[in-house]
């Protein structure tokens, strides 16, 4: 079997698992000149030579262009001879094939941060973009049953944003949603939901509370929530939070994605100055990093409780940001941020503290969970992860996974409360 | 040490030195100078504000100038930790009389004074509030009986062991007893009590000036705050800390008191805090000197582009000069702290080491500064930090 590898598709490419590479040593990589007509027809007589097992990598095509063709040892000599036999001028591109792909075969897996599966994926570390898509799909590759992934729109840069679905069936089933990383400076978010994601795969049909809930509801989550912000604060500037889109009218640039909403919009609690990092945007819903998830929470009409996750501060939090009057079921709410609270502490006992945001940090405008909830979608949420401050966005690694796991289960709390409360 | 005048306090190149008198260079060996506070007042005040001097107000009587802590109109009794003062009768008013002589873990109710003797401090309303409705969190403890101290002179009280009596702490739960008293009062500031905390700690990390007692807040246990008609904040409390640096296993939890007083929207809070000690001071020496040790030895130049790094990593050879910036940075912060605007030390953005002539560590660098509630990144030269000198030499330039 004639194997086409050619050289850029392995760079970019995202494998599952290891190809069966023939082993290609000393087969080398001439490429012919065929200067008219009869000459391309007397290459073609080449390929129709089935035991020479020629690899057109370039086929004959009109006079003039080259023409790649991977020739397997053992055929070398008489190809060679065939050609000079009918003057065709051809040189040796590579001498040996198979430590080229060697070189390609390291490099990509280096480059995958060497993760084949999401069982060798480093979850301790904190990881690029490129990483965390890959991980994606690897994640989906591993469970299709369970998991599909969703574009949900493209950034102001235009990369793609992606949400992972975890379902078990049914048609639009009453669902939860959960988000990290839509500052994108607070990379233990991002982190945690990749770990989040395994957690759901792993504990299906182990734990009873998640099999319960992924049985009749569906989860979604979306973990970098800010792609290009998260581009660039590794590429440029680590303490990046907004958007990267462009003001016009100002040399700045970027809006806060966390005062973009339509809820409060323009009200105290937001800055009007786009050199700010509370820049609120020219109207709501400008960025289309926030577009794309109130299309789609619109769309789907089903979603029952909302989160999302910044970090540092430790706390969790639920409506109002842009008002002090107090949610309609603010008790109801109070009580399950305290059962999150408290299931968050059994493990390592961090303490986190709660209550609506206006009240536990300052007056926030436009920020995700008022409009959510004005959405009629009753279970809201902000958590501010690890830590207070000592690190605060530059949380060492080493915690990445303390942090989820203790995250997890306060999730869990407010995902199980909303399946025993449909509404 | 001479003590050098600043110039202008925030133009180029400016220095302050808070350091007087005594010489503080390095003994010989491993025996090091003793500590000694660095102003000739006791405890821990902060400078007058310079702008426009502190204003008077019918909560106040007279200024709050160094050394002196506000007291109420009508009110008898100290401000938080200036009662300690009547538990030491060892105590002069010479400066740089040394270190206090003989820790009595004395003045139980004294020290956690910011209700000892003083009336329920009730925020001030507009409209007023049946008081029937709030569990009083404070019981104003038995009368010290000894009257209102000397507002002057507080001496540098680290005390072993402290007792509460009389006084109710507020359970620190989640979030909850501070909630109960701004909902009573909705034009504080949220959080107001934690903020009075943290720029009590800043200013008591800065004027301590050693690197190995660094504080942090743990929990708030209680707090009154009122605001006066000029919008100015007076706020006492009682808060716990922990060490910055916690060794492993090591739990040390220290308390503070502390009145902070908030100008409004301006910074530099005006500061009294009594802390008990953390670490014994023979060992809070020695750690000093094993960190200024470990700094004489990293090369120089320091090959250094950030500290943490993106993943929030520091090098266990650098950590000193993280600490030691967070205790020049805990200077700024305290600068920069208003009733509504709080930092945290987010990343040393730059660091320069410079050979001295002396046996000092000199360095410069630049610390990024998280604002709350702006979310803002600012960014701070501080040009140099000396160490060590036990006298805190902050030097705050450029922004």
């Amino acid at each position: 079997m004639a194997l086409r590898v050619p050289l850029t598709h392995v760079r970019g490419k995202t494998l599952l698992g290891s190809p069966a590479v023939r082993k290609a040593s000393q087969h080398q990589v001439l490429r012919i000149s065929a200067a008219d007509e009869a000459q391309v027809q007397k290459v073609k007589e080449l390929e129709d030579l089935e035991h020479l097992q020629l690899d057109f990598w370039r086929g004959p095509g009109q006079p003039g262009s080259p023409i790649d063709v991977r020739v397997p040892f053992p055929s070398i000599q008489a190809v060679k001879a065939f050609l000079e036999a009918h003057g065709l001028g051809y040189t040796i591109m590579i001498e040996d094939v198979q430590s080229l792909l060697d070189e390609e075969q390291e490099q990509m897996f280096a480059f995958q941060a060497r993760s084949r599966s999401t069982d060798t994926f480093n979850y301790a570390t904190y990881h690029t973009l490129e990483e965390i898509y890959g991980f994606m799909d690897l994640l989906v590759a591993e469970h299709p049953q369970l998991v599909s992934k969703l574009q949900i729109g493209n950034t102001y840069e235009g990369r793609p944003i992606y949400v992972l679905k975890f379902s078990t069936g049914g048609n639009n089933r009453p669902a939860i949603w959960i988000d990290t990383g839509i500052h994108s400076r607070e990379w233990v978010t991002q982190a945690s939901g990749v770990w989040f994601a395994k957690k759901i795969t792993q504990d299906y049909g182990q734990d009873l509370t998640l099999t319960a809930i992924l049985d009749s509801m569906d989860i979604f989550l979306e973990i970098v929530t800010n792609p290009d912000g998260f581009a660039f604060t590794h590429s440029k500037n680590r303490m990046w939070r907004k958007t990267r889109s462009l003001t016009p009218g100002s040399s700045c640039v970027g809006v806060d994605p966390n005062r973009n909403w339509d809820a409060g919009f323009g009200m105290p609690g937001a800055s009007s100055n786009p050199c700010t990092d509370t820049y609120r945007g020219k109207f709501a819903n400008s960025e289309v990093e926030v577009k794309s998830i109130v299309d789609f929470v619109k769309s789907h009409g089903n979603i029952k409780a909302f989160v999302s996750i910044h970090s540092y501060s430790q706390l969790l939090l639920y409506p109002y940001g842009y008002k002090a009057e107090p949610a309609p079921n603010r008790d109801e709410l109070d009580q399950l941020a305290k059962s999150a609270v408290t299931a968050l502490a059994s493990l390592y006992g961090t303490k986190f503290k709660y209550g609506s945001i206006i009240k536990t940090i300052y007056q926030a405008s436009g920020s995700t969970i008022d409009w959510t909830y004005s959405q009629g979608i009753k279970y809201s949420f902000t958590f501010e992860l690890r830590d207070t401050g000592r690190y605060g966005f530059l949380l060492p690694a080493s915690q990445i996974v303390p942090t989820a796991q203790e995250t997890w289960l306060a999730l869990r709390t407010i995902m199980e409360y909303t399946l025993n409360h449909p509404y | 040490m001479q003590r050098r005048e600043a110039g202008s306090r925030t133009g180029l190149g400016a220095r302050r030195r808070v350091a007087a008198g005594k010489s503080c260079s390095l003994g010989e060996g491993v025996s090091i100078a003793p500590l000694v506070p660095c102003q000739r007042s006791r405890g821990w005040t902060s400078p007058a504000p310079r702008r426009g001097g502190a204003a008077a107000s019918r909560h106040r009587a007279g200024k709050l100038g160094p050394g002196r802590s506000g007291s109420g109109a009508g009110r008898r009794g100290p401000g938080a930790g200036s009662s300690a003062g009547r538990a030491r009768p060892g105590r002069t008013r010479a400066p740089g009389s040394g270190p206090p002589r003989g820790r009595r873990g004395v003045a139980r109710r004294g020290l956690i004074s910011s209700s000892a003797g003083a009336a329920h401090l009730e925020p001030v309303r507009r409209t007023p509030r049946p008081p029937a409705s709030m569990p009083p969190r404070l019981q104003p403890p038995p009368a010290s009986g000894t009257g209102r101290p000397r507002a002057a002179v507080l001496p540098l009280a680290l005390l072993l062991s402290l007792a509460l009596q009389g006084v109710a702490a507020a359970p620190a739960g989640a979030g909850e007893p501070e909630d109960s008293l701004r909902r009573q009062d909705p034009e504080l500031p949220r959080g107001l009590l934690e903020q009075a905390a943290r720029a009590a700690l800043h200013f008591v990390n800065f004027r301590a000036g050693s690197p190995s007692t660094l504080r942090v807040l743990a929990d708030v246990l209680e707090g009154r705050a009122r605001v006066n008609p000029k919008k100015e904040c007076q706020v006492d409390l009682v808060f716990t800390t922990d060490r910055y640096n916690p060794e492993e296993g090591e739990e040390r939890l220290g308390k503070c008191s502390a009145r902070v007083f908030f100008r409004n929207q301006k910074p530099r809070p005006a500061i009294n805090v009594t802390c008990t000690r953390l670490i014994e001071k023979n060992k809070r020496q020695q750690e000093d000197y094993l960190l200024y040790k470990h700094m004489k030895q990293l090369k120089t130049p320091l090959d250094v582009v950030s500290i943490p790094d993106s993943h929030g990593h520091i090098d266990p050879s650098l950590r000193p000069i993280w600490d030691l910036a967070f205790l020049g940075g805990s200077y700024v912060m305290w600068e920069k702290t208003t009733q509504f605007l709080h930092y945290y030390m987010a990343q040393l953005s730059s660091v320069n080491q410079w050979k001295t002539n002396d046996d000092a560590i000199d360095f410069d660098y630049t610390v990024l500064l998280h604002e709350f509630s702006t979310q803002e990144i600012k960014n701070k030269a501080l040009v140099p930090l000396k160490f060590p000198s036990f006298c805190p030499l902050i030097l705050t330039v450029h922004s």
